[in-house]
């Protein structure tokens, strides 16, 4: 534990979900604008676009929460630091994706 | 009747994980002795619930969707599937990993790391939030496939 009260693990898997939250997002764009590369490539990979996402998304959380445990990245984040990190990937992730379709 | 049920079970897992969280959220403010073993239970239901919504909507998505998404897009709301069904499935992942998240805060706020009281509001808060903003837009998803089949029937083109 660091200064800030923050557990190294908590620190990490906060990161790691405001990374891979707005990674999902450009994602979402990504593939959608590339229906013939990218986006044929999630389906033939495992079926469907949708599932391939999800895998993509949930393995780079845990992989990159793992990574980001080994590093000092953000030590120096309190508790607030670390909400506002949260919030604000989820609002702008949720901005990108909802942006994109509108 | 397996497509209804799903239908209905991946809604009904997903507010039983929006109530899971709202009380996480409340036992957070007071982060007592005795709320401890509540908090660390409730915050693995919201996860687990959560986890089960998103396996079950996923494989009916998945399975039977496709029939639903043409009706759809052929009827009178095609903005139930363009817009809201596309961001619900997506931003559903941000809220699946945050549901993950919330038992690792809370875990660590039951031990002692009181830093992380703010994390464990704000994310359990966020949960209740995009949890409802999920079940709009699925009201709102099957509005659009009821609308579609209204059409349909009013020009007299079903049996």
């Amino acid at each position: 534990m660091n200064d800030t009260g923050i557990d190294n693990y908590n620190r990490a898997f906060a990161l790691s979900f405001a990374i891979s939250s707005l990674l999902s997002a450009l994602l979402v764009v990504l593939k959608e604008q590339n229906a013939d590369t990218l986006l044929a490539w999630m389906k033939a990979a495992t079926g469907h676009h949708w599932i391939t996402h999800g895998i993509l998304v949930v393995a780079v959380f845990v992989l990159l929460g793992w990574l980001l445990a080994q590093t000092t990245l953000g030590t120096r984040l309190t508790g607030s630091g670390l909400s506002a990190v949260i919030s604000g990937s989820l609002v702008v992730s949720g901005l990108i994706i909802a942006g994109y379709f509108i | 009747m397996q497509s209804e049920l799903i239908l209905l079970a991946h809604p009904s897992f997903g507010v039983l994980a929006i109530l899971a969280a709202l009380w996480v959220f409340t036992e957070a403010i007071n982060n007592s002795d005795t709320s401890r073993g509540r908090l660390r239970t409730m915050s693995l239901v919201s996860a687990g619930l959560m986890w089960l919504s998103y396996l079950v909507g996923g494989y009916w998505y998945v399975v039977y969707y496709a029939a639903d998404k043409a009706l759809i897009n052929a009827g009178p709301w095609p903005f139930a599937h363009g817009f809201f069904m596309e961001v619900k499935e997506h931003i559903f992942f941000s809220l699946l990993l945050l549901s993950t998240y919330l038992p690792i805060a809370v875990f660590s706020l039951t031990s002692g790391k009181l830093a992380l009281k703010p994390v464990v509001l704000w994310v359990s808060a966020w949960i209740v939030v995009l949890g409802l903003a999920m079940e709009g837009a699925g009201a709102v998803i099957s509005m659009g496939a009821k609308m579609a089949l209204l059409a349909t029937q009013s020009m007299g083109t079903t049996p």
